[in-house]
């Protein structure tokens, strides 16, 4: 692992965070408006959309560390017709101005709300497609460790699960500039902020579960496979078993045990400093998980061949 | 001019001098690590305790030298984000290195280990098949460098004609991933890349990415 395979780990986390995150905000917009009106609601999301927008920029600068010649990085859109790294950059670049023109216009309040709202749609839609462009990109014949189910089903649940973590402690960290501003007009956030929190601990519990059945189903199948897929097992559990076990664990800690109190204590009021501490916890535990997924992901493949 | 350009190595023949991958290197100028073309050393069998004394069994060493197979489907070509990678009309896959973003997707892919990755120039390279010599009538170097005269170049259907159509010793994997231009001579001890045994035992000259 150097410079430019750490540079493919943050890119891939932050753009499926990103997307994630975009979709989760969405959706606990929508929910919020319904609950609380249109002003409540954006007050509960509007720096949360910024700081989407900033990771997404972060990841494409990050894709640029991973060129050996970043000068020729526009080429790089130019062979759609066959390559999926192709039409990653691409899409990637579509959800990326579209979230930052949504998010813009959002800001300025430009445009009338059914207006934003389909550039939103849109947008998610984009990034969903992003996320399974960007597994599609790794499903290579001669890559037997990539080229399997788990790919795109655990790349959608990183996006789904940091998307929404993120957002958990976007919300927590929105919720203390609030209060600080305006203590008293923080109530309906408060309410607001321990519905969404409520929401996304469910969404944490259930894709943990859903990461849990899929990644001991990949080492079994893998297990079975070629002697290339063979030898990605072993690199698996025998050299990177530790971090292996230590990505179950801190997934395990953050998504479940984490989900569980976030989940509990979000049912009274009163309690938002210890919410902020488990939301801001359960996120840097799933995110740490999480690129230690990817980090193995990498570095356990081994290619059909010489 | 040729339909597919293509290599012929009789591993017969081969001894492993790797005059062929230092030819290629002189020829190309390449930097330290990098090898277009790279000979593996292949072994097995084993010895067998027999009260006391080692009896060999099954015991066999071949060389298979080997370099960008310019695919009749090239993988490199298929997944290269900026088309930096072309076949020419005489089957010949190069990168441009104009275009080339250094992404190492291609490599990624290959199943050869052809194209490498120039830290210098932050682009990907690979065998040229000496286009350069080619388009003025000459040969490969790697070609004419061989003192046991076990390479040899030419249009793949001439070479099949001539050879056969042997296209995977081991330890080179399955050709059906991209239908490599090439055309190997066996001897008595060479595997077939799905049955194979041995191993390759030069890591420490060649490392595979992973090992």
């Amino acid at each position: 692992m150097n410079t430019r395979d750490w540079a493919l780990i943050t890119f891939t986390i932050l753009t499926q965070m990103s997307v994630g995150s975009f979709l989760v905000l969405g959706i606990l917009h929508y929910y919020a408006s319904r609950k609380a009106g249109m002003k409540e609601a954006d007050r509960l999301s509007d720096y949360a959309l910024l700081s989407i927008i900033v990771a997404f920029g972060l990841a494409l600068l990050a894709s640029l560390l991973h060129l050996g010649n970043p000068l020729n990085a526009p080429r790089a859109v130019t062979h759609l017709a066959t390559s999926w790294l192709s039409r990653e950059i691409f899409s990637g670049v579509i959800f990326a101005v579209l979230a930052a023109v949504f998010a813009l216009m959002q800001w300025r309040k430009i445009g009338s709300f059914a207006v934003r709202n389909v550039i939103a749609w849109i947008a998610a839609i984009v990034g969903l497609i992003l996320v399974f462009v960007e597994s599609q990109v790794y499903m290579l014949p001669t890559d037997p460790s990539w080229n399997t189910f788990a790919t795109p089903i655990t790349f959608y649940a990183t996006t789904l699960l940091l998307g929404s973590l993120a957002m958990g402690a976007a919300l927590v960290a929105n919720y203390a500039y609030i209060q600080r501003k305006d203590s008293n007009g923080a109530k309906v956030q408060a309410e607001l902020l321990r519905n969404a929190l409520r929401g996304i601990a469910v969404a944490s519990v259930v894709l943990l579960g859903i990461e849990f059945v899929v990644i001991p189903l990949y080492v079994a199948y893998l297990a079975t496979g070629s002697s290339a897929a063979i030898a990605s097992t072993q690199l698996m559990i025998g050299p990177f078993g530790l971090i292996f076990l230590l990505r179950l664990l801190f997934a395990f800690v953050g998504a479940g045990v984490f989900g569980l109190f976030l989940y509990q204590i979000a049912q009274a009021a009163g309690k938002e400093r210890t919410l902020s501490y488990l939301a801001y916890c359960a996120f840097v535990l799933v995110l740490v998980a999480e690129v230690l997924g990817r980090f193995l992901f990498y570095a356990t493949r081994v290619r059909i061949g010489v | 001019m040729a339909k597919q350009m293509a290599f012929y190595v009789n591993i017969a023949e081969c001894v492993g001098c790797k005059a062929c991958q230092v030819a290629c290197k002189d020829k190309n100028n390449l930097p330290d690590g990098i090898r277009w073309r790279r000979v593996f050393e292949y072994e097995g069998g084993e010895w067998v305790n027999q009260a006391g004394t080692l009896i060999p069994s099954n015991l066999f060493t071949y060389f298979v030298s080997a370099a960008c197979m310019h695919c009749q489907n090239p993988i490199c070509l298929e997944v290269c984000p900026a088309e930096a990678i072309s076949k020419r009309a005489d089957g010949i896959v190069l990168i441009d290195d104009q275009k080339c973003v250094g992404c190492r997707y291609c490599s990624w892919a290959c199943p050869y280990g052809a194209p490498q990755f120039n830290e210098k120039l932050g682009v990907m390279t690979k065998c040229t098949f000496c286009s350069d010599l080619i388009d003025q009538g000459g040969h490969p170097a790697c070609v004419d460098a061989c003192p046991y005269r076990a390479l040899e170049f030419g249009d793949l259907e001439e070479l099949r004609a001539k050879h056969g159509n042997f296209d995977n010793p081991a330890p080179l994997p399955d050709p059906s991933f991209t239908n490599p231009s090439i055309v190997y001579g066996a001897n008595g001890e060479t595997e077939v890349s799905n049955q194979a045994t041995g191993h390759i035992m030069n890591l420490e000259e060649i490392p595979n990415e992973h090992a």
